[in-house]
């Protein structure tokens, strides 16, 4: 077993590995921006080393800088987390060369997964049912728009290196494709440093529903069960859960089962998910494999009681699975809610600044992942992913009043976040019935503004501020001075105001 | 005492006052009586007609932050104007409008040009912040008077993108 891994990652997923790794025995090393000297990753790992400035460029992604900080630190292995480096089979394969044991897929693998076109041209070989799309990536603009034009709009934009829907667009006509495409390389250049970007036809009305895997590197291969992850944002998922209410157990065999090939077909190892698209006549087509440690792994883990992080690193080690298929099983429901710092109220526009007070829920059945703490500014330059909260009960319904009560009791003041249109989200009688297809959001939530403010709790907002006033150390009173500043909370960004001094 | 606040952006008013071991308040239309109890340094108990509220709360260096019942309120005090803005713009004195940045980020795109005629809700300039491109739009129709940013210019909150002639 490893003595000593690096995580090569921040926030509430390098928190999440990080303690695995202690569990186990394992001692760790984090990483860091200089944006993120504070973040609670830095306090808890037992070294940690700086790696460059803010932007993710020139840290997070910077191969050699990580690798050189492996190297000073004498690590044995690297887990990436998600994101960043994670399915970078560069990375993966420099890792290779420089003896550090890469926490994730074989190169090969993942450069064959993480190639999205030529995955699909191999499994599609493999008789894995395809959604019909671009055979090959084409740089220049005509031609993709001739691709699209066979293809039928309407057509989804997607970057060729990445995932969560980070460069992806739908065009609905010919007129939108250009600018789309701009937008969509664009953004996949800045998030995975590589423009180039494919289409597939658009499937509407679809659930997006994942299987778990987990491939150890003796030929070993199961799958973990679903993740429906129909609930999305920007093709961002924000809320995910198991079992879906999708799939019977018929289904759920043969989809599982397809999974398992895709991972045989591939030649995968460790953890991996494999994505598929469900459409209302149950025909699912396999949409791609995320060759990574997923952000909504804890409702396998609730469900099934297989701790993912703990078996990628035996994985990683060369330990054989302890487990064959037909030892799994799914227990009870769980479901996920990503709470992000952002402001649901106005165009969920990211929203950083300080974190004046923190309480997570707590209780039975209640898990909540975290790379937060009170008094932790929120940097600009990465995701907006503070935390994660997690909820197990015996069945759904339990499970979504599971919920309700802890994002009611979830405290966060200083900066916004989605957890109020969260509890509405996980209220709604829709969510309710299990109705979730990738519309979710636009059906039902498209002009959300949350409960008006009662005039009670107006109220006792004014009282509670009069009483803070009286009380308060500082001028208090309600003074009379004027500001001549427009009130936002953007203004509030304490030390992260860019160029300032 | 009496205190002026602003909640919402709508200017209220309300006085307290200790009155032996209870708060006795008045809102402009009703007194109320409250025990109100400081629990910890972000949490007050408040008990009104034997109503049990637990009120959590912070200050910056500008507002005070409540959360209610699972719903945030943020309370300020009374600035001199604040009626006709939008959040992100700003009016000059001659009456042009200063289009900001919501979010500190960095200028991906400027989709206008000086002097070009804009209609509302046009997008003037993307901005990047977090990984995800946000469109900036026109509140109104208008002209383009003068540009201050250009792509790859990192911006805060209050550096002016673009001034827009209604």
């Amino acid at each position: 077993m490893f003595k000593k891994i690096m995580i090569a990652n921040r926030g509430e997923i390098a928190v999440r590995i990080i303690k695995a790794c202690q569990e186990m025995g394992i001692s760790t090393v984090a990483v860091f921006s200089d944006a993120d000297r504070l973040s609670l990753h830095v306090q808890i790992a037992d070294e940690a080393i700086g790696i460059g400035p803010p932007p993710a460029m020139e840290s997070y992604l910077d191969i050699d800088r990580i690798i050189q900080a492996a190297q000073k630190t004498g690590v044995d292995a690297i887990h990436p987390g998600y994101g960043f480096l994670a399915e970078n089979a560069a990375f993966a394969r420099r890792c290779e060369k420089e003896k550090i044991v890469f926490i994730g897929p074989n190169s090969d693998a993942l450069e064959l997964v993480g190639d999205k076109v030529r995955s699909r041209q191999t499994l599609e070989k493999a008789d894995i049912p395809i959604i019909p799309g671009m055979k090959g990536i084409v740089k220049d603009t005509s031609a993709i728009k001739a691709e699209a034009q066979k293809i039928g709009y309407p057509v989804m934009i997607k970057a060729s290196a990445g995932g969560g829907g980070k460069g992806m667009r739908v065009v609905y006509t010919e007129k939108e494709l250009t600018p789309a495409l701009e937008a969509g390389m664009r953004e996949a250049k800045s998030a995975f440093g590589d423009e180039s970007v494919y289409l597939e036809k658009y499937i509407e009305e679809p659930r997006h529903v994942e299987f778990q895997a987990l491939a150890d590197n003796h030929g070993n291969v199961v799958h973990l069960f679903e993740r429906e992850c129909s609930i999305q944002r920007r093709h961002q998922k924000i809320v995910e859960e198991t079992p879906s209410q999708a799939l019977d157990s018929e289904l759920r065999a043969r989809m599982g089962e397809t999974a398992r090939k895709v991972m045989q077909v591939s030649e995968y190892n460790n953890a991996g998910t494999v994505e598929f698209l469900l459409d209302k006549d149950k025909n699912f087509y396999f949409l791609e494999v995320n060759a990574r440690l997923q952000v909504e792994h804890p409702v396998t883990e609730l469900t099934t009681g297989v701790d993912l992080v703990h078996h990628q690193i035996k994985i990683a080690a060369g330990e054989k699975l302890p487990f064959k298929q037909e030892d799994l099983e799914q227990k009870g429901h769980a479901i996920e809610c990503r709470i992000y710092a952002e402001d649901p109220r106005n165009n969920f526009l990211p929203s950083s600044g300080k974190i004046l007070y923190f309480k997570e829920p707590r209780g039975p059945g209640v898990r909540h992942d975290c790379g937060i703490y009170s008094g932790w500014d929120v940097p600009i330059y990465y995701d907006p992913i503070l935390a994660k909260l997690i909820v197990w009960a015996e069945n759904r319904e339990t499970a979504c009043q599971r919920m309700i009560k802890a994002l009611d009791d979830y405290v966060i003041l200083g900066v916004q976040t989605s957890i109020r249109f969260l509890r509405d989200l996980i209220g709604h009688p829709q969510f309710h019935k299990g109705e979730t297809t990738t519309h979710f959001i636009q059906d039902h939530f498209a002009d959300w503004t949350g409960e008006k403010d009662s005039e009670e709790k107006q109220r006792l907002a004014l009282l509670a501020a009069a009483f803070d006033s009286l009380h308060g150390t500082t001028s208090g009173k309600g003074s009379q001075t004027t500001k001549k500043e427009i009130y936002s909370p953007w203004l509030s960004l304490g030390k992260w105001r860019l160029g300032g001094k | 005492m009496e205190f002026e606040f602003l909640l919402n952006d709508v200017l209220q008013k309300i006085s307290l006052k200790k009155k032996e071991d209870v708060y006795v308040f008045y809102d402009g239309e009703k007194t109320y009586e409250a025990d109100i109890q400081r629990i910890s340094p972000h949490q007050i108990s408040v008990l009104i007609d034997d109503v049990s509220y637990r009120i959590y709360t912070a200050k910056d260096k500008d507002n005070r932050h409540f959360l209610i019942d699972g719903q945030q309120f943020v309370v300020k005090e009374p600035t001199e104007q604040v009626e006709g803005f939008r959040m992100g713009e700003e009016k000059t004195s001659e009456g042009t409008l200063l289009v900001k940045a919501p979010m500190p980020g960095k200028v991906i795109k400027i989709c206008v040009s000086e002097k070009d005629a804009v209609r509302k809700n046009q997008t003037l300039a993307i901005v990047e912040a977090m990984k995800m491109e946000n469109e900036i739009k026109a509140s109104v129709d208008g002209t383009i008077k003068e540009i201050h940013v250009t792509a790859g210019d990192l911006v805060d909150s209050e550096k002016p993108l673009i001034e827009l002639e209604p």
